[in-house]
């Protein structure tokens, strides 16, 4: 029972870093618009520039 | 059948884009090939590749081109309040943009730094569909907007950060914040729960019991605050609401937990309490988000009309201006097809002018200088300057939409359902805990007594069907919401289901709204020339029977043929040389030099599906009536070409406020477009708007139709039934768990382990049963 001394804090640690990261995250607005970064990252990078018409 | 390159409808009678031959390509509309050919010339064609390799996630429709300037943008007096200022003189505008529909756009969007001079940021959120457009120092936003405009996607100017929409991101993070807190407390209890419940030795046993005592107190204060403030909000009302024995439970476990914790005892709910918080929270999250998704711009309209006016400055010219700008005694010039902005008087030029939204009437009315013209009316035929007398809230319309506003908030939005049954609840709970504590007093004694009704307290608390009752609307309303019928609030369904009387608007909702032609009859042997003359010769008119004579020959497959000598005679007809023939089209049919070769009628026709989606509505016993602002003869004919029988009843030339007097307050629904309806149908208690209705209409509604026509009205009456069919057998579930839950309480059987058991099988039963659903909403779901 004596490795609860470790491992309790440990857990306790780890779980306060995540909730902590969430919290941060949220206000932050990472959780503001859910859709669209996941449909950017969609886009290839070449398609990132463009052909400029010559005038 | 082809479709169209750009927007993917099915292009029946294409356009093609004839400059390259070779690179033939079909459109559905000039407004599709225009944004087609605009787009290659900046060199950006790979929009096609993205946009046909990526599914798109929403129904977009073809592009109306408008050519607009946007010069307004620019002024000082719209920046002030549309702008946000940042450094280097940096400015940004939100613009909701109609038409986005999928990647590509994203895509396009966001590359307008690369070709508009002066933006140097351009961010699109899908969800919503706004962009967020940045511009230099010197930068303008009329040319990002007129820029905007020609790529097909209308941009509406949004007031940036308004206080209420940085509140309303502020409420969305905490929500989060607070499901996040009770999520992960009640993750973290569980571990320490098990292992008390598996029998720890009884030093650790404490310290866990610390533990999950540290972990639920931010789950009951921070991430429980909604409950509380609901409850207490509704017992400030004189009403029980289903939060309120929610929060009792919730602060007796908490402090009967702490209480235990001090005398050494490790027996607590705090496992169980905080899931529930969890859960619950996660439900009503989705609940609401769903709602919201369904009140975006995107959805409505009304925003489809467009914002800018024609405004005379004081230089003497005409130039564009926000229509919130204008004042009493402005002059405006409004275009055909147009709306009114505002009451005013004609100063110059004579129009037909479409009065349906406003009174019901379904003919078009004529209107010379001098004629007084109300906002919310639509321009038809000639261009015509009109001098404001009245203005925004003032005006006619203006004050319909005060009353609607002030009605709206007057009315109950809450739930009779989860009020009546937290009521049901709290005083059974109440009652059975008083009857337990006397009954154990005599043996146990005052605390070990208070310590059994609080367990009852807590055990019996209606979370299951707290649960329940916001995931089976969520999924209702998400599956309406696939369908195209927004509802706002989840408690019209409630009330649809008790509704027996459904009354309807006339013009525009169970007719078309504007006129069509029929019987057209050819009464020569060469039909196709005439139906290519009738053609031609209306091509360029505007007025409603040339466009419904228009509409009707397009799908015929007409040529265009020349036409010399044309000549519109105001208030009798059209008439030019085709080929040698003088052809002339006026209200008695079409002639060919003088003799008869063609007659038709034309009028505001039923909807194709109206006499299918009453007959279904009367077939379910409902009182089906029509209310009309329209004269006599017109209602009467509807009623004849419905064939209905004599159950249908009308009343014609009904104002207003004689509508709202014809309806009664309960298990009533009214469905309608016009603002004439608005009163209607807030008035009743659900009141429906079809699509293309007004604003006003809008806002009276709690239901919106997103396609068109009104075979959603038969929807939503089946889907209300078989939601709340699933809500009431969750109930009884609810009921069943909890008279199991008194008996063990009453049997002094009940410990934290069981209720750890007990309570989320509960809680799963009624969900699986929410998610199992009903026959034929099952059937909804898959098609």
């Amino acid at each position: 029972m004596e490795i609860l001394i470790i491992l309790l804090p440990l857990a306790l640690a780890l779980g306060g870093l995540f909730v902590w990261a969430f919290w941060w995250a949220v206000g932050k607005g990472q959780y503001d618009d859910l859709e669209t970064p996941g449909q950017r990252i969609l886009l290839e990078d070449n398609q990132r520039t463009v052909q400029h018409k010559k005038d | 059948m082809s479709t169209c390159v750009h927007c993917d409808e099915a292009a029946t009678y294409p356009y093609f884009q004839t400059e390259d031959v070779a690179k033939l390509r079909p459109f559905c509309c000039v407004g599709c090939m225009t944004v087609f050919q605009v787009l290659h010339s900046k060199g950006l064609s790979a929009y096609y590749d993205i946009k046909n390799n990526r599914p798109s996630f929403k129904r977009r429709s073809p592009v109306e081109n408008k050519k607009q300037e946007y010069t307004f943008l620019d002024g000082q007096d719209f920046q002030k309040e549309y702008v946000q200022h940042y450094a280097e003189g940096r400015r940004s505008m939100d613009f909701y943009l109609e038409g986005i529909h999928c990647l590509a756009c994203l895509w396009l969007i966001e590359k307008l730094p690369e070709f508009v001079e002066g933006v140097v940021n351009s961010k699109l959120d899908l969800e919503r569909s706004c962009a967020t457009i940045t511009v230099s120092e010197n930068g303008l936003f009329s040319k990002a907007a007129i820029e905007l405009n020609e790529l097909g996607y209308r941009p509406h100017p949004m007031r940036d950060r308004a206080e209420s929409s940085a509140m309303a991101l502020e409420e969305e993070r905490s929500s989060l914040k607070r499901i996040g807190i009770a999520g992960a407390a009640a993750g973290n209890i569980m571990i320490y729960a098990i292992a008390i419940y598996a029998g720890a030795p009884a030093e650790v046993a404490v310290f866990f019991n610390a533990l999950t005592v540290a972990f639920a107190v931010p789950v009951l204060t921070f991430s429980a605050w909604p409950f509380y403030q609901s409850a207490y909000t509704s017992l400030r009302n004189r009403r029980l609401s289903i939060d309120f024995p929610i929060s009792v439970a919730l602060i007796l476990g908490g402090v009967m937990g702490i209480l235990n914790l001090r005398h050494g005892q490790h027996e607590n709910y705090f496992d169980s309490l905080c899931a529930l918080v969890f859960l619950l929270l996660l439900s009503r999250y989705f609940l609401r988000k769903i709602q919201e998704n369904g009140l975006r711009p995107g959805d409505m309209s009304f925003l489809h009309q467009s914002e800018t006016v024609v405004k005379k400055n004081s230089s003497g010219e005409f130039t564009e201006a926000h229509i919130r700008s204008l004042v009493a005694g402005d002059i405006v010039r409004i275009s055909p097809d147009e709306f009114f902005p505002a009451d005013g008087i004609i100063l110059e030029g004579s129009s037909r002018v479409n009065l349906s939204l406003l009174t019901g009437e379904s003919s078009p009315v004529k209107l010379e200088t001098g004629d007084a013209i109300y906002s919310g009316t639509q321009n038809l035929d000639g261009d015509i300057i009109v001098r404001t007398t009245l203005c925004g809230s003032e005006s006619r319309l203006g004050s319909i939409l005060r009353q609607v506003e002030t009605g709206w908030a007057s009315r109950s939005r809450i739930s009779d359902f989860s009020a009546n049954a937290g009521t049901f609840f709290t005083i059974a709970v109440t009652l059975l805990s008083l009857i337990l504590f006397f009954l154990r007093y005599p043996t146990d004694g005052f605390e070990g007594a208070l310590i059994q009704a609080i367990t009852l307290l807590i055990v019996t608390c209606p979370c299951a069907l707290a649960l329940s009752v916001p995931l089976t609307f969520h999924r209702s309303l998400s599956l309406a919401a696939k369908n195209g019928i927004i509802i706002k609030n989840e408690v019209a369904l409630e009330k649809l289901n008790s509704a027996e009387n459904i009354f309807f608007d006339k013009t525009g909702t169970l007719t078309v709204g504007h006129p069509q032609v029929e019987n057209f009859e050819c009464l020569r042997s060469d039909g196709a020339t005439v139906e290519d003359a009738v053609y031609s010769l209306e091509l360029k008119s505007r007025h409603p029977v040339a466009v419904a004579l228009k509409e009707f020959l397009r799908p015929r497959h007409v040529r265009l043929l020349e036409v010399s000598a044309r000549e519109e005679i105001p208030g009798h007809g059209i008439k030019g040389m085709i080929d040698g023939n003088m052809y002339e089209i006026n209200r008695d049919g079409v002639f060919r030099n003088c003799s008869l070769v063609a007659t038709f009628h034309v009028r505001d026709l039923p909807r194709p599906e109206s006499t299918k989606v009453l007959r279904e509505l009367m077939n379910n016993h409902y009182k089906v009536s029509v209310l009309s602002g329209d004269c006599q003869e017109n209602v009467d004919r509807l009623a004849t070409d419905l064939r209905l029988g004599p159950s249908f009843t009308t009343r014609a030339l009904l104002r207003p406020e004689e509508k709202v007097s014809a309806i009664p307050r309960n298990h009533s629904v009214m469905i309608g477009d016009g603002a004439n309806d608005s009163l209607a149908m807030q008035q009743a208690s659900v009141g429906i708007a079809v699509s293309g209705s007004m604003e006003v209409s809008l806002r009276a509604a709690d239901i919106y139709l997103v396609q068109p026509g009104i075979e959603g009205v038969a929807q939503v009456m089946t889907l209300a039934k078989e939601t709340m069919k699933v809500i009431h057998r969750n109930l009884v579930l609810s009921v069943l768990y909890n008279i199991t839950s008194v008996g063990l309480v009453f049997s002094g059987h009940i410990h934290p382990l069981v209720a750890a058991i007990i309570m989320p099988v509960s809680s799963l039963t009624v969900l699986l049963s929410s998610f199992w659903g009903t026959k034929q909403l099952r059937t909804l779901w898959k098609s």
